[in-house]
């Protein structure tokens, strides 16, 4: 991967003092030891991807695309079996991919937080909701039982709920599922980290609740200055919360700019029938759908990750590079970067 | 919570009720005849005199009708007095009470120390499935439950008694007579508590919420402690109240081997012997002590798991 083009996402650069990178990923790769026939692709594979101070990106894709390998990358709570088998992971200049498991411990809770896609399920259904938000404290302040008793009603007022005494002393099945996500978004805060990772925070809530807590998500951003690495399939909850936008797929990403010009100028084909997925009705009012399935992606060795499912590849005539080399992840735009041989690139243009 | 335990009690006395019926008839069910079985251990081969059963029969009240035998029972059973054995013309509930305390004492002690034990075990096995300590903890439990409590007892008597002189081999008089017979005893409820806690763990262990409690900073002996455990513990206290019930009155063969005057042999022995008062009292004993610790077991439970007091909107 020599000769790649600057991404303007600046990986491994750095931290510039104005919007210095809080958390920078490069060349990631994570990979299942015990089932890993040869020629297998990764199930994360190169993946760049920067998130800096105070900035909402968010990392999108299809199902199987590695978005929760690699937030779960991040934390080192990588599923039995999977590890990091290259790549960095810089969180405030501190490379976690080689750290000691108890530094780990260390920095979950204190630099980094994380959401959970079921908030119900993600609280010990034995303990109470107070025992789960002090953990945090004692761990990092070493706080008496009394004043992490008040620090933890204090931090459920902080996060909306108007009767933190009663819900502190509740168990998880007493709880609604929006409930238990500000809960676990209060937990998440007790230990004032500065990235949050939100997995899928609101696909297991109804509608009117997953506004609540995409606002409340907003505030807490705002209110300590966050920064928040969202992984949604949701490009309606991506449009409403983030300041920037990778998409993932088949283990790297294929682009990333800035939600606005991502929404209103999509350069990846990939990108493009996600957002037609998402957000059109075609005229009879069926949904579009992208043709074939990530499985068709898989082990594939060289070439274009996209290439079985484009529709852009045949279409141009360039079917032949997309065949044979895997295209960089490429400066197109200002602010926007494309992993494919068609979109614009200041060094060499596509003859189509 | 109190309705929650309240309850439970309900339930418990209906349970005794039920089993006082039943526990009274099954000995009259059984064939054979209390009366002459008495008669004839006293005179050894002669012939009965039919007059004199026909007084014994009396003088026991077995010549009333069925239903009266059964109020007339339960009546004084109510008040802790089950009659005296027909043999040895002892109070049952002086036989009883001491044979219980017996059954109850090595019962808690074996299923206690099988209960401490299959934590940590089955916890190991769990963290690393299909690994070395996994199949190691694997393999010891499953020749545990393979090993018959008629063999093992021999060989501890044999290694700890007579080569090494530790501890007494049989009787029941200090703490140390206790060890062998617990050990005994502990050994296969040991097992089934190690399985049924390493399948709990291996679940508990992917639940979202102990990778939410790593989130938080805990470590991983600090997240087993304070949430895979309580969690894991759950069926294996479901399984530790059947025990209990089971080996209160069940354990035959090790009491007699070790000669510890419990429960199992004191019934063993009415029931050779026709002694119904024995049997009814000490079999209702057994059932109420096996349902208490059941409904113990389920109120420490709905402690723990406090989604399981259903019906019940406060907690």
């Amino acid at each position: 991967m020599h000769l790649r083009p600057r991404t303007s996402a600046s990986t491994g650069k750095e931290p510039d003092p104005a919007t210095g990178a809080h958390l920078s990923i490069s060349d990631l790769r994570v990979e299942f030891a015990d089932h890993a026939p040869a020629g297998g692709t990764p199930p994360v594979d190169g993946l760049d991807l920067t998130v800096r101070s105070g900035r909402i990106v968010a990392l999108v894709g299809e199902s199987g695309s590695g978005k929760s390998l690699t937030a779960h990358a991040v934390t080192g709570l990588l599923p039995a079996g999977a590890h990091i088998t290259a790549g960095r992971i810089t969180l405030d200049d501190e490379d976690l991919a080689g750290c000691s498991a108890g530094r780990m411990n260390h920095i979950r809770g204190n630099q980094v937080a994380m959401l959970f896609q079921q908030p119900k399920a993600s609280l010990d259904p034995t303990a109470t909701v107070r025992s789960q938000v002090v953990e945090p404290l004692w761990l990092r302040h070493g706080l008496s039982r009394r004043q992490a008793r008040a620090r933890a009603e204090e931090l459920l007022h902080d996060v909306g709920i108007a009767d933190p005494d009663r819900v502190a002393d509740s168990y998880a099945h007493q709880l609604s599922g929006g409930m238990a996500q500000r809960v676990m978004i209060a937990s998440a805060l007790a230990g004032d980290p500065g990235l949050l990772i939100a997995d899928e925070p609101t696909t297991a809530l109804d509608v009117t609740v997953q506004a609540q807590i995409l606002a409340l998500l907003r505030r807490k951003q705002r209110e300590r200055g966050l920064s928040v690495l969202l992984i949604t399939h949701d490009l309606g909850i991506v449009a409403s919360l983030a300041d920037r936008v990778a998409v993932m797929y088949a283990g790297h990403i294929v682009e990333e700019s800035t939600t606005q010009e991502l929404f209103t100028d999509p350069q990846h084909p990939y990108t493009r029938a996600l957002l037609r997925a998402s957000l059109l009705r075609s005229e009879d009012g069926r949904l579009f759908a992208i043709e074939g399935s990530t499985a068709q992606s898989r082990g594939l060795d060289h070439g274009c990750r996209f290439r079985p499912r484009c529709p852009v590849a045949e279409e141009l005539g360039i079917s032949h590079a997309c065949e044979d080399t895997e295209p960089t992840l490429h400066t197109c735009g200002a602010d926007h970067s494309s992993r494919c041989w068609a979109s614009p690139s200041p060094d060499r243009m596509v003859s189509a | 919570m109190v309705r929650f335990a309240l309850r439970r009690l309900l339930v418990l006395v209906v349970a005794l009720f039920t089993v006082s019926v039943v526990t009274f008839l099954v000995p009259y069910a059984s064939g054979g005849d209390p009366v002459r079985t008495i008669l004839r251990s006293r005179v050894a081969g002669q012939a009965l005199d039919p007059s004199a059963v026909e007084a014994l029969r009396h003088d026991l009240g077995l010549d009333q009708p069925l239903i009266l035998q059964y109020l007339d029972w339960l009546g004084r059973a109510l008040h802790g007095d089950f009659g005296l054995s027909f043999t040895s013309r002892t109070p049952v509930d002086q036989l009883l009470g001491s044979a219980l305390g017996v059954s109850f004492t090595l019962t808690a002690v074996a299923l206690g120390a099988a209960f401490v034990a299959a934590l940590p075990l089955g916890t190991l096995a769990a963290l690393r499935p299909g690994k070395r300590a996994d199949t190691a903890v694997t393999f010891l439990t499953q020749s545990f439950v393979a090993v018959p409590e008629y063999w093992l007892a021999p060989i501890l008597v044999l290694v700890f008694s007579q080569h090494l002189g530790w501890l007494p081999s049989a009787g029941w008089r200090t703490p140390q007579y206790l060890v062998l017979p617990a050990l005994t005893l502990a050994l296969r409820p040991l097992a089934y508590f190690t399985q049924v806690t390493r399948a709990a763990m291996v679940d508990v262990l992917k639940a979202p919420y102990i990778t939410a409690a790593r989130a938080r900073g805990l470590s991983q002996p600090q997240t087993l402690l304070r949430h895979a455990l309580r969690n894991g513990l759950l069926p294996v206290m479901t399984l530790f109240s059947l025990w209990f019930a089971g080996l209160l009155g069940g354990s035959v063969v090790v009491e007699v081997i070790f000669a510890v005057p419990g429960m199992g042999q004191l019934v063993y022995r009415a029931v050779v012997n026709h002694d119904i008062p024995i049997i009814q009292a000490g079999i209702l004993s057994i059932v109420a002590l096996a349902v208490l610790v059941t409904t113990v077991t389920d109120v420490l439970y709905a402690l723990i798991n406090p989604a399981v007091r259903l019906h019940d909107g406060s907690v």
